[in-house]
C-alpha cells in the first residue's frame, strides 16, 4: 500500500501576483481574469501521485501583504515548505518575495521553497530584470516563470516542491 | 456572560450558535478526533470519522495541531465551502475542542473595503509604470529629435560646404577661363608677332603687354635686303615645284639665322627678304649685327649652292646693308596687317641688294664705318642707283675679323 501524506505549503507573495490564481490553476484547472483579493487565509487541497508515495498539499493561500509587518506569522506554523510568488511585470513584488524570504528564514529557518515569477504570459510588460533573477539563481535560489492564465510552469512547480517537502 | 440574566444569556448563546454557524470537533490528546457537532455542513465537514486522526479528515488543521497553547485563535480561514471561519482551540478536560465561527460576512467586508484599496494601489502602479515609460519613451523621442537636429546641422554645413566650394570652383573657372582667354590673346599675338620678330622679340613684347611699340614711329635701322641672282631666269627654266623646293630651302636656311640675330623680318618678296635691326625693340651695334647676319646668310646660301649648281641651278646671292632712319609700324587694315618699314634707307638696302654680284655684301660707307672693327670690308666706289639722288660710297664685305 502506496503510503499518503500530508504537507501544509503557504503560498506568499505581495497582493495581486496570483497566488489564489496559481492554487486554482494548480487545483482546479482553470483560470478567472476576475481579481478578488484574499482575506485571512484560504485552504485548498491537492493530491499529487508521486508514484512511492501519495502527497496532499494543503496550499494555504494568504492574503497578498506589501506590508511585510502586518503578515500573521501564525499562518505559517507547520508549513512544510512555501511558495514564493511575484508578478514579473511589477518589479517591486520581487523585492516584498525576498523580504517575506527573509522573514520566514528568520522565524521558521530555512525551509524548501520554490520562487514563481508570474504572469510569464505578459512579457512585452516584463519589468523584472534577467541579470537580478540569474543572480538569485546562482546563489541557489530555485526560480520558475509561470503563468496561471496558460498554466506554464505550474504543474511542475508545484510537483517539485511536493517532491521535496514528501522526502 | 457574568452579569447577565441567565435567560438573555441564553438566547445570546442560542443567537450566536445560529448566526455564527458554530461548529465543533472534539479531540483528544493522541488528535484523534473523538467528537463533533454544530452546523459542520457549513463548512463542509461531512463523513466525518470518529476515532480517526483530526487533520486527515479537516486537512485545514495540518500544521496547526498540537497548538503551541490554548486558547489558540485563527482568524478568517476560508474553507473548500467557500465560507470563512474564525478558529478557536480551546483546552478542557484533556480534550482539545476546535470550534469554528462563520466570519463570511465580516470577510466579504473586509474583501470589498481591501479590493478597492488594492484597486486603488493597482491603479497608481500602473500610472506610475505608464509615467515611467512615457518618460522613457520622451527621454527616447528627445534623443531622436536631437540625433536628427545633429544629423540636419551637419546636413546644413555639408551642404554651406559644398556651395562655398562651388562658389570657390566658380572662381577658380572664371579665373582660369580669364587665363585661358589671356594666354589665348598672348597665343595669337605671338602667331602674328613671331611673322614679323624674332621669336624672343616676339615674346618679349607679348610679356611686356605694349604693343604701342607697334604703332607709327621714326627710328635710325640697320636694313638688310637679298635676293637670290638669276632666280627669274631659273623660274622661268624650272618646274614650279623645283622653283617651291629651292625656296623653301632657301628660307628655311635664311630665316633661323635672322632669328639668331634677332632681327625684324620685313616680309619675303619673292626670293628677296628684308630685314632691320634696333626696331621695333632697341638693339645695340644694329649695322654690326646687320652686317653678322648678312655673312652668316652668305655661307648658308654657298653650302645651298653647292647642291643648286649640282642640279645646274645658276643661281647667285646678293646682299646689300644700309643705315638709317625710316617710318616704321603696322600697315594694312583689320585682319591683314603687315609691321614694315617706309624710308630711302629702304631703298638704299634695296639697290645695293640689286647691284650686288653673287656673293657680295654691299654696304653703304655709315655701315663700314660702324663696322669697321669688326669686319674686312672692300670699297667698291662711287655708285649711283635708280631712284636715288646722290651717289653712294659702296664697299663690299669681305669677311668677319676673327675675335
Amino acid at each position: 500500500m502506496t503510503a499518503t501524506l500530508q504537507k501544509k505549503i503557504c503560498m506568499l507573495g505581495g497582493f495581486s501576483v496570483g497566488k489564489t490564481s496559481l492554487v486554482k490553476r494548480y487545483v482546479q484547472s482553470v483560470f478567472s481574469e476576475t481579481y478578488l483579493t484574499t482575506v485571512g487565509v484560504k485552504i485548498d487541497k491537492k493530491t499529487v501521485d508521486l508514484s512511492d508515495r501519495i502527497v496532499n498539499l494543503i496550499l494555504w493561500d494568504l492574503a497578498g501583504e506589501d506590508d511585510i509587518a502586518s503578515l500573521r506569522m501564525s499562518y505559517l506554523r507547520g508549513s512544510a515548505g512555501y511558495v514564493l510568488v511575484a508578478d514579473g511585470t511589477r518589479p517591486s513584488t520581487l523585492e516584498v518575495a525576498l523580504s517575506l524570504r527573509r522573514r520566514v528564514e528568520v522565524d521558521f529557518g530555512p525551509l524548501p521553497f520554490v520562487l514563481l515569477l508570474n504572469k510569464n504570459d505578459l512579457r512585452e510588460q516584463w519589468a523584472v530584470g534577467e541579470e537580478e533573477v540569474e543572480d538569485l539563481r546562482r546563489s541557489g535560489w530555485w526560480v520558475q516563470p509561470t503563468s496561471a492564465r496558460t498554466g506554464e510552469g505550474v504543474e511542475d512547480a508545484f510537483r517539485a516542491l511536493a517532491v521535496r517537502v514528501a522526502h | 456572560m457574568e452579569g447577565l440574566p441567565a435567560t438573555v444569556a441564553e438566547q445570546l448563546q442560542a443567537f450566536t450558535y445560529s448566526e455564527r454557524a458554530v461548529a465543533y470537533l472534539q479531540l483528544d490528546a493522541a488528535l484523534t478526533l473523538v467528537g463533533a457537532g454544530g452546523h459542520l455542513d457549513a463548512y463542509g465537514l461531512t463523513d466525518l470519522r470518529l476515532g480517526e486522526p483530526a487533520a486527515e479528515q479537516a486537512f485545514f488543521l495540518e500544521g496547526l495541531l498540537p497548538p503551541v497553547g490554548t486558547p489558540y485563535f485563527v482568524p478568517s480561514m476560508e474553507l473548500a465551502s467557500g465560507r470563512a471561519a474564525d478558529l478557536h482551540f480551546l483546552l478542557h478536560d484533556d480534550t482539545l475542542w476546535v470550534v469554528l465561527l462563520d466570519v463570511s460576512a465580516e470577510r466579504d467586508a473586509a474583501r470589498r473595503m481591501q479590493q478597492k484599496a488594492y484597486d486603488m494601489t493597482l491603479a497608481q502602479e500602473r500610472e506610475a509604470q505608464l509615467n515611467r515609460q512615457l518618460s522613457a519613451s520622451n527621454a527616447a523621442l528627445l534623443a531622436t529629435q536631437r540625433e536628427l537636429e545633429a544629423s540636419r546641422e551637419a546636413l546644413v554645413r555639408a551642404h554651406d560646404q559644398v556651395q562655398a566650394q562651388a562658389a570657390e570652383l566658380a572662381v577658380w573657372n572664371k579665373t582660369l577661363e580669364e587665363r585661358v582667354a589671356a594666354q589665348l590673346v598672348e597665343i595669337e599675338q605671338m602667331a602674328r608677332l613671331k611673322r614679323f620678330f624674332a621669336p624672343t622679340l616676339a615674346e618679349l613684347i607679348v610679356s611686356s603687354g605694349n604693343e604701342r611699340i607697334l604703332e607709327s614711329h621714326r627710328r635710325d635701322i640697320a636694313v638688310l635686303f637679298c635676293d637670290l641672282r638669276g632666280f627669274t631666269a631659273f623660274a622661268e627654266r624650272a618646274e614650279p615645284e623645283e622653283v617651291m623646293a629651292l625656296l623653301h630651302d632657301y628660307h628655311a636656311a635664311l630665316v633661323p639665322l635672322i632669328q639668331t640675330f634677332e632681327g625684324t623680318l620685313d616680309r619675303f618678296v619673292g626670293d628677296g627678304l628684308i630685314v632691320y635691326f634696333n626696331d621695333p625693340l632697341p638693339c645695340p651695334n644694329p649695322a654690326e649685327r646687320a652686317v653678322s647676319l648678312a655673312v652668316a646668310m652668305r655661307s648658308a646660301v654657298a653650302a645651298l649652292a653647292q647642291t643648286w649648281r649640282r642640279r645646274d641651278y645658276q643661281v647667285g646671292f646678293g646682299i646689300g646693308v644700309a643705315q638709317g632712319f625710316a617710318t616704321l609700324g603696322q600697315i594694312g587694315f583689320e585682319g591683314r596687317f603687315d609691321y614694315s618699314a617706309i624710308g630711302t634707307v629702304i631703298n638704299t638696302a634695296a639697290r645695293l641688294c640689286e647691284a650686288a654680284k653673287d656673293g657680295q655684301i654691299l654696304i653703304t660707307s655709315r655701315i663700314a664705318a660702324a663696322v669697321a672693327e669688326v669686319a674686312d670690308v672692300r670699297e667698291i666706289g662711287q655708285l649711283t642707283f635708280k631712284g636715288l639722288s646722290r651717289s653712294l660710297a659702296v664697299c663690299n664685305v669681305e669677311a668677319l675679323k676673327v675675335a
